[in-house]
């Protein structure tokens, strides 16, 4: 139970309303946090194509380079095993006249 | 119910619209987590009173950390200058409106929550996140600091 007091306070705390032109500021700054809202909303997704592009692109590259790299290897290596006949050959004729001088 | 607790907690019209727009704009952002039923007017309102009553401490705590500019006045110290004519109710009341505004933060969202939106100190413990006794002492402290000051100033009501 409230006392005479208590009741006198409730009276000085009695609801206020707000000025008349406080439901539409609302509303408006409503409006403007919605667009705003779905302003972030698309920078977010074009944020979000553009890195997996970025992405994208450059693992592709990363693999075009790859294989790039992988054929001149396998080319050098081939020069390498011709070059190697080539000379096992000649080293094979040379000992020959070699044994053939000796003998 | 939003404007007018932060009017008698902050008692400036501008910056007590300033925190109800706030408000009102984050249950716009949120609304859709209030599930329809039943109850949902009763959440809304709960959420309301909570947010409000949270918004309000704390834009006075960030409003104190800001140089203050004039001269500071204790708002209990003098009474304000009665108009000849006035009533003596409306006097009585601005007068309570002036001492309430002059508790400390707490047990003035304590005070405001008790009598002008008619909360049981249960509910005001789960508003503010304080224990019930907690509550209930901010209250009494707060009603007996009301009755000697406005007592000094007007003569004994009760």
């Amino acid at each position: 139970m409230m006392d005479d007091f208590e009741k006198q306070i409730q009276q000085a705390l009695s609801r206020k309303d707000p000025s008349p032109f406080f439901e539409a500021r609302v509303l408006a700054a409503a409006k403007r946090d919605a667009q705003a809202r779905r302003a972030n909303w698309r920078m977010w997704w074009a944020s979000a194509v553009a890195a997996s592009l970025l992405i994208v692109t450059g693992s592709a590259w990363q693999y075009e380079k790859g294989v790039q790299e992988r054929a001149a290897g396998e080319q050098a290596k081939a020069r390498l095993e011709l070059a190697l006949k080539v000379t096992s050959v000649k080293l094979q004729k040379i000992s020959q006249k070699v044994d053939a001088i000796q003998n | 119910m939003v404007f007018s607790i932060a009017y008698h907690f902050l008692r400036e019209r501008a910056a007590a619209e300033e925190v109800a727009q706030d408000v009102f704009l984050q249950l716009h952002r949120r609304f859709n987590d209030f599930q329809p039923g039943p109850d949902r007017e009763k959440h809304i309102s709960h959420w309301l009173r909570k947010v409000a009553s949270h918004r309000c401490i704390d834009y006075v705590r960030k409003q104190r950390t800001q140089p203050v500019s004039g001269l500071a006045v204790s708002l209990d110290d003098a009474p304000p200058p009665r108009v000849a004519g006035e009533p003596e109710d409306h006097f009585l009341n601005q007068r309570l409106e002036t001492l309430i505004a002059s508790l400390p933060e707490k047990p003035r969202m304590v005070t405001i929550l008790r009598y002008q939106e008619d909360l049981m100190p249960e509910e005001i413990a789960s508003l503010l996140d304080m224990p019930v006794r907690t509550v209930k002492s901010h209250l009494q402290r707060s009603l007996g600091m009301l009755r000697e000051k406005i007592g000094r100033s007007m003569g004994n009501i009760r």
